[in-house]
């Protein structure tokens, strides 16, 4: 017998005109997993912001704990025991484990003196109810994001939650650490704390879902439990169409061709060693191996970020040497970042200038005044080619969801018109929908004769966008394989095979 | 727990202290004396006090550079109020009226800056240039060496006195129990307050602070009253310590007080910082002053030896960073797989 905690009844809400919820309804039973799956853009973010009371809704009722209410206010929300665990975790980086869990009761206490005796009891209380060990002393700031997100869950738990929402909270774990944070969350289910995990890693939903509800364009489209529910059915209801995986329109390059790329025995201490490989042009070639076999290394090595110190390099059959990162555009390596918030983008800038700060050079007139007509073609241009989801090019970068902004650092590299593309990870954190069209464009761009170095752990990735493919495993090639050559299997086999070999 | 007290900044502060101790004392012995703990103490009670006060800004994560100005706004005006008034009697009346002026200049910046939500720095570059300006246009433009009756001797009201072969008698000025009391008082906000924790968690991310449920704004202004309060209490220690007062007090102090600051292991962007950290800044800068003295090496060399220490200090987080990085992302490559 299952109590239900919350009820969401056809609720809409619009944003100046555009309907970002309709008529939608959603139920959660007590110590419940549900997860909720969507495009970006398909209402998730507003249900949740609804659900804590952030937005009210234009029509509808929500109901928690058998109150219903019309205009749900945050701490209301909170009261009933709804917290929400967004993607910044909300911590505070310079202060310790313990006073980050116990800051929110501090302050509803209205107390004005801390106690740090009772702080430090209240948080290894926290701590031992999901089972986990975190040093309370330490500063936020020096944790691993999964450790973060346990605090953040634990926060949750001190403010005695009863439905946890976690937005996109398996983006930056390794597997290890999600299989960890799922432990955590059935530790929540066996106390009758429910969950509602919002995600796009469709093989993570099926991991950990008891019911699955699909969003798309503001409306449910399914609901149903999550047993033999397979990934290609949600994939089909999130897109509302069947996915394009056909590996067959995958152009072969010109084998006759000079190689754009040609690297020789290059090392660099401590990462990698003896990496040697031709890259011809309209070829993608995927760089593979476990987080910490030298691929992300290597990939910087060529742009110059951390310059490799030992073999050769040579571009369109010249020697090259690349110390830093302009030596690498000079000869027209375009690097695309893991970190698409990190390291790609400025985010307070408007998305026009995000395109052309390449290439601000060519936009400039005799006195260099930026063109701005100039500018705004291009920017325009390629706001169009990659269908960037954006009103206006004027608007900050920061207004973009995650995968236009994967899009955007795209765009931004291309501007400048490389021959030879790194694209490191470019589809973790990016839905189903957006992740095929950036395949699409990987294969679109290589097909117009651009060198494209792809690396990446994703494996159907690979095997749908990579012509051959390169196997590091600590820090050299283990191997080089022709896609024909090679099923996703035997490739998994391989990564995994290097993990048991470094135990 | 001590591998805590060694990654520290305090620590870091504290060692470069014992180093320079030991450099000059070797170069002339005459350094190792009580006679100069007290001279570098009593060179340290004013600045600490005024160090103590922009903490929590810097804390806040703001910078202020107004607070010298508050300082001689409230020393000198009190002192030309009294001086009008025929007043000749003790300094407790300088300090009570001071610390009220103070109060208020804190509280106009912090208003100025909750108000409108303006970035701490402009307000208080324009504050700074504002109030010497007042200073001089409504008050007065010339240093005044008159002193209250009740004051005259201040100066020299020593807690303890030592005979040193070398300067004669030598004497620690009570004076450096303010530091003591305000030091504590301050940790303590710092610490063991939700007020305090609030300083903190608005440096470290204010967003959240904000989302938490601080209140960002009262706090900022507490954190401004203070700063008021405690300026003033430096210019008027400042004042009868020296003996005189003036218009243009501590005018192009400001940066040797965020030096301090940030050398006690403060952060610019905010959310860290002690009270000890900061004392033991102050000392190390006054070292380095007494240094150049005691080695007779010239003036010049003291500016350049306090930004050589400042760069070293500050680039000691990125050179940690760097070195746990490395020894982080290195993996093995083997010779043969």
């Amino acid at each position: 017998m299952t109590n239900e905690i919350l009820r969401v009844e056809n609720v809409s809400k619009a944003f100046a005109g555009v309907k970002a919820l309709d008529q939608v309804s959603l139920t959660v039973q007590e110590g419940e997993i549900l997860c909720l799956v969507g495009e970006n853009g398909s209402g998730k973010s507003t249900m949740i912001k609804i659900i804590s009371g952030v937005y009210h809704p234009d029509q509808g009722d929500i109901i928690i704990n058998g109150h219903s209410y019309k205009q749900l206010t945050p701490i209301e929300s909170m009261r009933e025991g709804v917290q929400v665990i967004y993607q910044d975790f909300s911590l505070f980086p310079n202060l310790s484990v313990a006073e980050n869990l116990v800051i929110n009761e501090q302050l509803s206490s209205g107390r004005r003196l801390v106690n740090w005796k009772e702080t430090y009891k209240t948080a290894e209380r926290g701590l031992e109810e999901i089972h986990v060990s975190i040093p309370l002393d330490a500063m936020v700031s020096e944790l691993s994001t999964a450790d973060r997100q346990l605090i953040a869950v634990t926060k949750a738990i001190l403010a005695e939650a009863r439905i946890i929402i976690m937005d996109e909270p398996t983006t930056a774990l390794t597997q290890k650490e999600i299989q960890s944070l799922f432990e955590v969350i059935n530790n929540l289910k066996a106390k009758g704390i429910s969950t509602i995990f919002v995600s796009h890693k469709l093989n993570e939903v099926t991991e950990i879902a008891d019911r699955t509800v699909i969003f798309r364009n503001g409306r449910k489209v399914m609901d149903q439990d999550a047993k033999n529910l397979d990934i290609k059915t949600m994939e089909f209801y999130m897109t509302g169409h069947e996915l394009d995986l056909d590996n067959s329109q995958l152009a072969q390059p010109d084998q006759q061709a000079a190689p754009l790329l040609e690297v020789e025995k290059l090392g660099l201490r401590g990462k990698f060693k003896d990496v040697s490989f031709q890259l011809r042009p309209g070829e993608v070639l995927g760089i593979t191996g476990l987080l910490g076999s030298g691929r992300t290394e290597l990939a910087l090595a060529l742009f110059g970020e951390t310059p490799a110190d030992s073999g050769t390099i040579r571009v369109e059959g010249r020697e090259v040497t690349i110390r830093s990162i302009q030596d690498a555009m000079r000869n027209r390596i375009g690097y695309v970042p893991e970190d698409r918030i990190l390291e790609g983008l400025f985010l307070q800038q408007t998305i026009s200038d995000n395109i052309i700060v390449r290439i601000i050079d060519q936009m400039v007139n005799k006195i260099h005044l930026i063109r701005a007509g100039a500018s705004k073609k291009v920017s325009d241009e390629w706001i169009g080619r990659l269908e960037v989801k954006t009103p206006s090019g004027e608007l900050p970068a920061k207004s973009l969801s995650g995968g236009n902004q994967q899009r955007l650092v795209l765009a931004k590299w291309l501007a400048s018109d490389p021959r030879i593309l790194i694209l490191n990870s470019p589809t973790v954190g990016v839905d189903v929908g957006s992740k095929a069209s950036i395949h699409e464009l990987i294969r679109n761009l290589a097909s117009q004769g651009m060198g494209i170095l792809l690396i990446s752990d994703d494996i159907p990735e690979l095997m749908q966008t990579c012509n051959r493919l390169i196997l590091m495993r600590r820090g050299r090639t283990f191997g080089v394989f022709d896609r024909e050559d090679i099923t996703e299997e035997q490739l998994n086999q391989e990564m995994v095979a290097d993990r048991v070999f470094s135990i | 727990m001590l591998k805590k007290i060694v990654k520290s900044s305090e620590f870091v502060t504290f060692t470069i202290i014992v180093l320079l101790s030991l450099i000059i004392g070797i170069i002339n012995p005459a350094f190792f004396s009580l006679a100069t703990v007290f001279d570098v103490l009593r060179a340290s009670i004013v600045v600490s006090i005024m160090a103590f006060g922009l903490l929590l800004v810097i804390i806040a994560g703001g910078i202020d550079i107004s607070f010298v100005a508050f300082a001689a706004l409230a020393s000198y005006g009190t002192h030309m109020f009294l001086l009008s008034r025929g007043y000749n009697g003790g300094i407790f009346l300088y300090y009570a009226i001071a610390c009220v002026i103070g109060l208020g200049a804190g509280l106009l910046s912090g208003l100025i800056v909750t108000r409108f939500n303006l970035p701490i720095f402009d307000v208080s570059l324009a504050m700074m240039t504002m109030w010497y300006g007042f200073i001089r246009f409504f008050i007065g433009s010339t240093k005044n060496f008159k002193l209250p009756e009740g004051a005259v001797g201040y100066y020299s009201r020593f807690l303890v006195t030592v005979r040193d072969p070398f300067v004669g008698e030598a004497g620690l000025h009570f004076s450096i129990l303010y530091v003591l009391i305000i030091g504590v008082l301050i940790h303590c906000l710092l610490k063991y307050t939700t007020l305090g924790r609030g300083i903190y968690a608005m440096g470290g991310n204010r967003e959240v602070a904000i989302r938490s449920g601080f209140n960002i704004k009262g706090t900022l202004l507490v954190v401004f009253g203070i700063l008021g309060v405690l300026s003033a209490f430096a210019g008027v220690t400042h004042s009868f310590l020296s003996r005189h007062f003036e218009p243009t007090l501590f005018m192009t102090q400001n940066l040797d007080v965020i030096a301090a600051v940030i050398l006690g292991g403060a952060s610019v962007t905010g959310g860290k910082g002690s009270v000890l950290g900061t004392f033991m800044g102050v000392i190390l800068i006054q070292l380095i002053n007494r240094a150049m003295v005691l080695t007779g090496i010239t003036v010049e060399w003291q500016q350049l030896m306090i930004g050589l220490v400042l760069a070293f200090f500050i680039s000691i987080p990125a050179i940690r960073d760097l070195i746990n990085k490395r020894a982080s992302r290195a993996v093995e490559v083997p010779e043969e797989i």
